[in-house]
């Protein structure tokens, strides 16, 4: 008998020892438990449309194009197919079509039941013609992809581009992107990707060992649509930017165009650049984006918010301003000018031969060195002599406020703050500061750098007449609930009287009307401008315009840069002058259109590059 | 021929109840494993189809079952020679002219039946050693009546591995159950325990620790036979133990080895001072033998198993060198299913890694990973529960009977029934090595429910006469 308690023994304790495991796979073992759902479920992804891009005016500039991927799950290809025919339909070769097909099976990642990537990016031309034989062709799917496309072959700064994901943006953002996603690299693309880019939707498909569909899981409860991204409308004005893009071809330089009552970018170009159409995701791409790298002018980097220049002349009208806000001068102030201005008694600049400057705005019209320089000295000495860094830090804040020294943009990631100096950026090369050390200042030359973009808000600030909105390129998202930022709405006042703006503003328009921006004049629009001849040490001066029209209630403010093209009134106030009167009349008037022409074919490249 | 009245009396209606339930969940789970999710609605029955063939055979066991317990009690006794020996020919002709599926030539296949003489194998080998054993000259302390009951059950076990079907003969090994009962040395048993043990534990931990651990038991031993075993000596011991067992889990067992062996000599010595040969001369010819089996194991692992088998023992103590997609595909995608059963299961019918025939072999070997996937734990718990009480019952049974013969066929039959039982459920966890064989009464295969149902419809039948006699 005791026999045979060992007997029972050995079945209830085998018997136990069954039931712990049971009981330890079943409640205890929740790893594996995630594994066993994933045997059974494929998770298939929705790809959501990308939100497209619209102009200020309802103009199409960004919609999405279609791209394929053809997809496969290696047990269901069938070996007899015709695959010389499948290669040609691709436009692949047969060494392609075994190494793509056939993957590391022995590597657990790979299963012969689970559909891979077979090729990527199939245009939709050829991906037409291979859908006719995809019958033909068991084992093979293709899955549609949105690209981008461009309506217009401009602003390629401003949209910017999409591509894949890299494994190091996978690592920043671990849960909101997958291997094989597009997100936007640079411009609004980049910008406003969270709003463009939707959210993806997810189908739960349960399949067989086999890697065979056979139903949605759960009836399809857990299923969700893929939503799309919302539309985003641009502030841009399509016409006057291609106008733009035509203008500054074949030179080097930047235009920003802003509407001054709300801030809204109206044409934002930078030059050289490039057709968004030629780096959209398709085959070639690779190619172009060398090419565009390699090219020694760099059309990637955007002058507009990128390059920092010293503003010129145009710094003029702050420099009076902030002048007549301290009180230490009157609009009606005379100061002699002889053609030299002499800053101390070893150091005397020059002036150009000019009439004399009787006020300030005669100054501004004739651009006089020698009045602005004295100006910007009573500002500093305002303290007294001694008290430069002071008076110096005094006017820092009034720069400030004109949004000089900071970024400015809403809608860019990579702009530049420029540069506005104060005391502390002097105390060491001049320990004890006084005016005439730093009165270069006062005409924009010296240590102050200004982005295309700060310019084109200086001229939106004198149309507003001392406020300004934040330039932004962004003016809604379709259907979106949410409104623009505070920023984008509300006004920024640059604390000075608006009455101080009258004789700067006469001066803007003499500059226009009988001054050095003649060419920047239009029939009917007065226009107010101020040009400027940057020195440029390592070749011709650049040359800028500042304008805004029309002098009341003004409806666009401009600031067009081209680099290295000579003084201010040679290119920057005729393409200004135009754009103005492409925006304000719609059309250039027949009077211009030589100037247009001569204007369209003028190549300022570097010789070595021109064509 | 018994009158019916005393059938009902002495008849074993627990035992009955128990076997038709494990039927009847059989049904219902082969159902659930063949079930595909593309079936949805109506089910397409025809009666060639997995499920038709099922109810035939099912049908058939039954009758047979019924049949055989009217057969008379003594024709099992008088009979059992005859019928081992028509099962040895069947046997022998199945390898002639059976059909062969999946490589084994295990089948007779006629009217699109397959039939499987394995099975009844088990029937005539377990009449057969029953018969011998009750014979009141045989002895099993004899050592030739040991080699002739083993040569019963060895025969046919031979036969099937020649099919191959090492699955089906490793069933055989089952019989020592009733050997051990019917008075085999348990000593035997334990020998056998350790040196499989030591087989398979010097394939799965390095081969010196595994001689660290040998040397360890001889010492020990040495020390209870030293008859001053004093206090200094003892504690030199106990910390050289201490220390042995932290190095078998560093890289330090080589130097332990030489400290231990060391000690052997040490102890050896004493031992022969005082005068005591005979202890010796067991203790290192026996640490030899062990330590040659330890070393020569892996060499009799990859030279002596064929590679499936190679595979299937590394699945279960190696899984790290298994290839997950080929050899330990099975076993994973069993445990996955029986995982995601969770406390209370899917629900009948809709286990989807059953429906998306996730699991290989999941209506014969693997069906329990239906149960557990579908019933859940509660599921398992019952049908594990209902196999306890069925084997325990058929001990009673065993022990119940005034005859030698029905004892020892009944333990015969609960040792069949508890090797399928536990190698079968242990194999769908991982817990044993993958050895394809049925869960009786549960996994779809006609023959094997009807040789059960003819153990069972036996046992019966000897047990309703244990009054009459």
């Amino acid at each position: 008998m005791e026999k045979t308690i060992y007997i029972r023994a050995t079945i209830i304790i085998s018997a136990i020892i069954l039931l712990l495991k049971v009981a330890q796979l079943q409640l205890f073992d929740s790893r594996t438990r995630t594994s066993a759902q994933a045997a059974a479920l494929s998770k298939q992804v929705q790809y959501p449309s990308r939100g497209l891009m619209f102009d200020r005016n309802g103009n199409l500039l960004v919609y999405n194009d279609a791209l394929y991927d053809i997809l496969v799950v290696y047990n269901n290809v069938n070996p007899a197919i015709d695959t010389a025919l499948f290669c040609k339909l691709l436009e692949i070769d047969q060494d392609t079509y075994i190494k793509r097909l056939n993957r590391d099976w022995r590597n657990p990642q790979f299963s012969k039941n689970v559909e891979f990537v077979f090729l990527s990016k199939v245009s939709s031309k050829i991906y037409g013609r291979f859908q006719e034989h995809l019958f033909e062709f068991p084992g093979f799917r293709a899955r549609l992809r949105n690209v981008r496309g461009y309506q217009f072959p401009g602003a390629a700064h401003v949209l910017g581009f999409i591509n894949e994901v890299d494994q190091s943006f996978l690592d920043n953002h671990p849960d909101e992107y997958e291997s094989g996603d597009f997100t936007g690299i640079t411009g609004l693309e980049n910008s406003y990707e969270k709003e463009l880019r939707g959210a993806k939707g997810y189908k739960y498909i349960l399949k067989d060992n086999l890697g065979r569909e056979v139903g949605p899981y759960e009836e399809g409860r857990l299923d969700s649509s893929a939503v799309p991204g919302y539309d985003l409308i641009t502030t841009l004005d399509i016409d006057l930017q291609m106008y733009a893009e035509q203008l500054m071809k074949n030179k080097i330089g930047g235009i920003v165009g802003i509407e001054p009552s709300s801030g809204e970018i109206l044409c934002m170009q930078s030059s050289p650049s490039w057709d968004p159409n030629d780096l959209t995701i398709h085959k070639y791409r690779t190619e172009r984006f060398e090419e565009l790298l390699k090219d020694t002018l760099d059309p990637f980097f955007d002058r507009t918010v990128m390059a920092q220049y010293p503003p010129g002349s145009i710094f003029k009208m702050v420099v009076g301003l902030i002048a007549l806000q301290e009180e230490v001068t009157h609009p009606n102030q005379f100061i002699s000018c002889n053609g030299t201005y002499h800053n101390t008694k070893r150091d005397i600049r020059k002036c150009r031969n000019h009439p004399a400057p009787y006020n300030m705005s005669i100054a501004l019209q004739y651009s006089c060195n020698s009045y602005f320089f004295e100006l910007f000295k009573n500002v500093v000495d305002k303290y007294g002599y001694n008290q430069a860094e002071r008076g110096l830090d005094n006017f820092h804040n009034y720069l400030k406020n004109f949004g000089f020294g900071a970024t400015l943009s809403l809608d860019h990631f990579n702009e530049k703050p420029g540069f506005i100096p104060d005391s502390r950026f002097y105390s060491k090369t001049h320990p004890n500061l006084r005016s005439p050390n730093i009165v270069s200042l006062g005409i924009g030359q010296g240590e102050l750098q200004m982005t295309n973009l700060q310019m084109a808000n200086l001229a939106a600030i004198l149309a507003n007449r001392g406020s300004f909105i934040t330039p932004h390129l962004l003016k809604s998202f379709r259907d979106a609930p949410q409104k623009l930022s505070e920023k984008a709405t509300s006004k920024r006042s640059v604390r000075i009287a608006e009455h101080h703006f009258i004789p700067i503003i006469a001066g803007m328009q003499e500059v226009v009307n009988s001054g050095t921006g003649r060419s920047a004049k239009i029939d009917g629009i007065q226009v107010c401008g101020k040009t400027g001849t940057v020195e440029n040490s390592h070749g011709k001066d650049h040359s800028v315009f500042l304008a805004f029209a029309p002098v009341e209630n003004p409806q666009i403010a401009l600031a067009v840069y081209v680099e290295n093209s000579g003084g201010g009134s040679r290119y920057a106030a005729p393409i200004a002058g135009l754009l103005i009167e492409k925006y304000l009349n719609k059309t250039i008037s027949i009077s211009k259109e030589p100037l247009e022409q001569r204007l369209l074919e003028t190549n300022l490249l570097p010789s070595v590059t021109a064509p | 021929m018994a009158k019916p009245i005393a059938h009902v009396k002495s008849f074993d209606w627990l035992t009955l109840v128990l076997y038709l339930s494990l039927v009847a969940i059989g049904g219902l789970m082969i159902y659930a494993a063949e079930y595909k999710v593309d079936d949805s609605g109506i089910f397409h029955f025809t009666w060639s189809s997995a499920i038709g063939k099922q109810i035939m055979w099912t049908a058939i066991s039954l009758a047979v079952f019924v049949v055989t317990y009217f057969i008379d009690s003594k024709f099992w006794s008088t009979f059992a020679y005859p019928i081992y020996f028509i099962a040895m020919v069947l046997l022998v002709l199945v390898l002639l002219v059976g059909s062969t599926i999946k490589g084994s030539t295990s089948w007779f296949s006629f009217f699109g039946f397959s039939f499987q003489p394995a099975e009844f194998g088990k029937v005539g080998a377990a009449l057969a050693l029953a018969s011998y054993l009750s014979y009141h000259k045989t002895s099993l302390k004899v050592t030739k009546h040991i080699l002739i009951s083993c040569a019963i059950f060895f025969f046919p076990a031979m036969l099937i591995l020649l099919q191959p079907d090492a699955g089906s003969a490793l069933v055989f090994m089952s019989f020592f159950i009733i050997m051990f009962r019917e008075g085999l040395s348990p000593y035997l048993y334990l020998i056998m325990f350790c040196l499989i043990g030591l087989f398979l534990g010097s394939l799965v931990i390095p081969i010196f620790s595994v001689f660290l651990i040998l040397l360890l038991i001889a010492n020990a031993f040495l020390i209870t036979l030293l008859k001053d075993n004093s206090t200094p000596i003892l504690l030199t011991f106990g910390a050289v133990l201490i220390v042995s067992l932290i190095a078998l889990f560093t890289n330090l067992a080589f130097e332990l080895l030489i400290v231990n062996i060391l000690i052997f000599i040490a102890f050896g010595g004493m031992l022969l001072r005082q005068g005591k040969f005979k202890p010796l001369f067991i203790i290192i010819p026996t640490l030899l033998f062990a330590g040659g089996l330890a070393f020569s194991s892996l060499y009799m692992f990859e030279n002596v198993l064929e590679p499936h088998q190679q595979d299937r023992i590394n699945v279960w103590l190696r899984p790290n060198l298994s290839d997950p997609q080929g050899s330990l595909y099975n076993v994973r995608q069993s445990k996955l299913a029986i995982v995601s059963g969770g406390l209370k299961g899917k629900g009948f019918l809709n286990g989807t890694l059953t429906k998306l025939n996730y699991v290989p072999e999941q209506s014969t070997d693997f069906i329990f990973s239906t149960i557990g996937e579908e019933q859940g734990l509660l599921g398992a718990f019952g049908i594990i529960v209902i196999f306890v009480l069925l084997m325990l019952r058929i001990t009673v049974i065993a022990e119940r009977s005034r005859l030698p013969f029905g004892r020892i066929f009944s333990y015969g039959v609960a040792g069949i029934l508890f090797f399928h039982f536990f190698i079968n459920i242990g194999m769908t966890m991982g817990l044993v090595p993958v050895i394809g064989i049925p869960l009786p009464f549960i996994s779809k295969g006609g023959t094997s429910l009807l040789a059960f149902s003819i153990l069972i419809a036996i046992i019966l039948r000897l047990d309703s006469q244990r009054f009459s006699l």
